[in-house]
């Protein structure tokens, strides 16, 4: 009798994991890509930065043509393209190689062009190539997820798709090579250099341009690097002072995630797990290109004793924030804005979202002003510190903590001053409600 | 301006066969420090298109007067690859941190003219794909154009088709027609949310004027007025390609400022 009980778990497993599996590939199968692909179509330009998904030849020209044809016609058409390549080692190979031309990696047909994706170049490049799909299993963030990713978050399915086209432009780096080797160049040593990370590394939530010139080694590297010979790998000996690549990419290492411990500050990590104490021997070793062994543990510490610190802040703001939505005093309630991407407006469960495991990520608009508030702190100010703890830039710790402290302050005095309101009185008739209507939101609603 | 890029065209040609190749735009022939009522004298008469376009464009007409030498310098060798190089913009546009020069530098053009412009050869054009990457004056005063006015601009999707296809024609020295069709539709796509996110706000405060006084509205109007620059910032992150300007910079800037805007507004009664 009793054995008979394990059919049921067994059975039901069954049904449930092919449907699992089946419901993931239905929810993918849509206009737009990723799991939230049915909810959304894309904008034309996406066939630029996801090629893969959305990319459609021209059918302007008609015929197939050779590399020398390609090149022939468009030193007329597109001048810089050709000048490029022919500074390129496609247009002139080494040990009597084969010249690669243009169809070589776009084709032959006209109609039938294609864009080249990390698989194209991967044909030639497959030490790179394989070392960037591997990376994948260091997981998110790294480069090659970060298409994917972007395309799963809530925020970027729910927005108009010509809003957050901003953010593939940098996330297409999973899709293509030329995000860093630009085209039609194509060159290693400009990929060696800081220049080649700070158009997507910049900016509030991850200022890693900034912190890095600022540095000492971004110093040495902005007063001499131009007259460093660009061409050497990225190993021992080879360059006065580290750049972005040197330490993330030593050796030309193109798994750029494989000895993140922190990743990107965005959720407290423990970084004395096994794991990341392997990590930790590899980054004392690396450091060791220059530095004494001790000397470069002890700056580790000090890296985990600034996390340490803002996260301390950060749980503390997010205490605030919870104790106010347990109280339902955050003003509006999740019921009088815009659900939380993805959510349904008649959903019986709304909630506000705070805290990285809630989604905090996708919480930064149609929210309240003290969530918005959290949000700042905890993606603007927080990562500042981070980032300047990370490269050497002690001002930039000094004001990621000094902003988190006024952050905190305001968040503190905002929660009271909704308290002394008191519940219920700060609500407004659903009927006129400015946070569900204006041109944007109702935009928003109904464009993604 | 199309007649000023023939006669160009036509010098480029017998300057190009003459010296064997680069575009000489300077006269090599003179040396010497000059004034700029001397550049002025000599220049009406070998390029009058030229100081024509500089006096129609905002830099002749500004308060500061930018003239020839504010760009070129004072000495006539050195003139025109001065000029085109972008340290001469970036000084009187707000320099490295402001907006208008950092959303290029940040950018991928930018970036790569960091480092890129010691290994460029400054005599040359601006045209034709001479450089890897294009400097500020590369599209702004795209082939020498001095009007900076009607060259490369803000806005641009709000112009005739005409005006359109020249700037289109820039691009095309080194990108497909149809990339850039879609980036320039999917920038002013962009911009046009961003300023729906204004005209909210805007009809927001609008509306609350006819209940609340001018000192109750004040915090929301400061907010209202920071928006103004997240807007400047989406229409530089799209001109300029940079995308921490079109996003960090600019649409959830505007997104904090519309709800901080909506907070003040839906919080005024308790003032009361």
């Amino acid at each position: 009798m009793r054995t008979s009980y394990v059919w049921i778990p067994l059975l039901i497993a069954a049904i449930a994991v092919p449907l699992g599996f089946y419901y993931v590939d239905w929810s993918k199968s849509g206009e737009g890509a990723g799991l939230y692909s049915r909810d959304w179509s894309p904008e034309a330009i996406f066939a630029y930065w996801n090629p893969d998904e959305f990319y459609k030849s021209v059918e302007s020209v008609v015929g197939e043509f050779s590399g020398e044809q390609c090149v022939e016609c468009h030193q007329a058409v597109t001048p810089g393209v050709v000048n490029d390549w022919r500074k390129s080692g496609h247009s002139k190979p080494a040990n009597n190689q084969a010249v690669v031309y243009c169809s070589d990696c776009h084709g032959n047909n006209h109609e039938d062009l294609h864009l080249p994706t990390p698989d194209v170049c991967g044909t030639c490049h497959n030490v790179q190539h394989d070392q960037f799909t591997d990376e994948k299993r260091y997981g998110f963030p790294s480069h090659s997820l970060a298409l994917e990713r972007a395309m799963d978050a809530k925020h970027f399915a729910d927005k108009p798709k010509a809003e957050v086209t901003a953010c593939v432009q940098c996330h297409s780096v999973a899709s293509k090579c030329d995000s860093c080797h630009t085209r039609h160049v194509f060159s290693a040593a400009e990929a060696r250099r800081p220049e080649a990370c700070i158009t997507c590394h910049s900016g509030p939530p991850h200022p890693d341009d900034e912190t890095y010139f600022h540095s000492k080694h971004g110093q040495l590297y902005l007063a001499e690097g131009e007259n460093w010979d660009w061409s050497k790998p990225l190993s021992k000996g080879n360059y006065p002072a580290p750049t972005c690549a040197y330490c993330h990419m030593d050796n030309g290492k193109h798994q750029v995630a494989d000895k993140a411990i922190w990743k990107f500050g965005l959720k407290q990590v423990n970084p004395l797990t096994s794991g990341n104490q392997i990590r930790r021997k590899q980054w004392v070793e690396l450091c060791g290109d220059c530095h004494e062994k001790d000397w470069s543990a002890e700056q580790l510490r000090q890296l985990d004793a600034e996390r340490k610190l803002s996260w301390s802040k950060l749980y503390e703001a997010e205490a605030v924030l919870k104790d106010l939505r347990s109280e339902k005093l955050m003003q509006p309630s999740a019921k009088q804005r815009p659900p939380y991407p993805g959510d349904s407006p008649d959903a019986f469960l709304q909630y506000q979202r705070i805290g990285f495991f809630e989604g905090q990520a996708s919480a930064f608009y149609n929210v309240s002003p003290i969530e918005r508030d959290y949000f700042e702190m905890w993606y603007f100010d927080n990562l500042k510190s981070y980032k300047g703890a990370a490269h050497g830039d002690a001002s930039f710790v000094d004001e990621g903590q000094a902003a988190m402290d006024a952050s905190l302050e305001t968040i503190k005095r905002n929660a009271e001053r909704l308290r002394s309101a008191g519940e219920g009185k700060l609500d407004k008739d659903t009927e006129g409600n400015i946070w569900l209507e204006g041109e944007y939101t109702e935009y928003n609603r109904d464009h993604n | 301006m199309k007649n000023y890029g023939a006669i160009q065209s036509v010098f480029f040609c017998i300057a190009s066969l003459a010296f064997g190749g680069f575009s000489i735009a300077a006269d090599l022939s003179v040396s010497g420090v000059f004034n700029n009522e001397q550049c002025i004298h000599c220049h009406e008469k070998t390029e009058g298109d030229l100081i024509e376009s500089w006096r129609k464009s905002s830099h002749a007409k500004s308060e500061k007067l930018v003239d020839c030498v504010a760009c070129h310098g004072t000495e006539h060798e050195s003139a025109a690859t001065k000029a085109r190089q972008d340290q001469v913009c970036v000084d009187c546009h707000g320099g490295a941190k402001d907006p208008v020069v950092h959303s290029y530098s940040s950018s991928k053009h930018g970036a790569l003219m960091r480092i890129g412009a010691g290994q460029e050869d400054w005599n040359k054009s601006l045209s034709m794909a001479n450089y890897r990457v294009p400097g500020c004056a590369y599209c702004h005063m795209h082939a020498g154009e001095h009007d900076v006015t009607t060259s490369v601009r803000r806005d641009i999707m709000q112009e005739s088709e005409a005006v359109q296809d020249e700037i289109r024609a820039v691009c095309q020295d080194c990108h497909s027609p149809r990339y850039i069709t879609r980036l320039l539709e999917n920038g002013e796509a962009m911009l046009e949310i961003a300023r729906k996110k204004v005209r909210e706000a805007d009809s927001l405060i609008q509306q609350a004027e006819n209940e609340f006084s001018e000192q109750q509205l004040l915090p929301a109007k400061q907010q209202r007025l920071k928006m103004q620059q997240h807007l400047i910032n989406v229409s530089l992150g799209a001109g300029h390609q940079s995308p921490d300007y079109q996003w960090w910079h600019g649409q959830p800037a505007l997104d904090g400022d519309l709800l901080r805007i909506k907070g003040f507004i839906s919080e005024l009664p308790m003032n009361d």
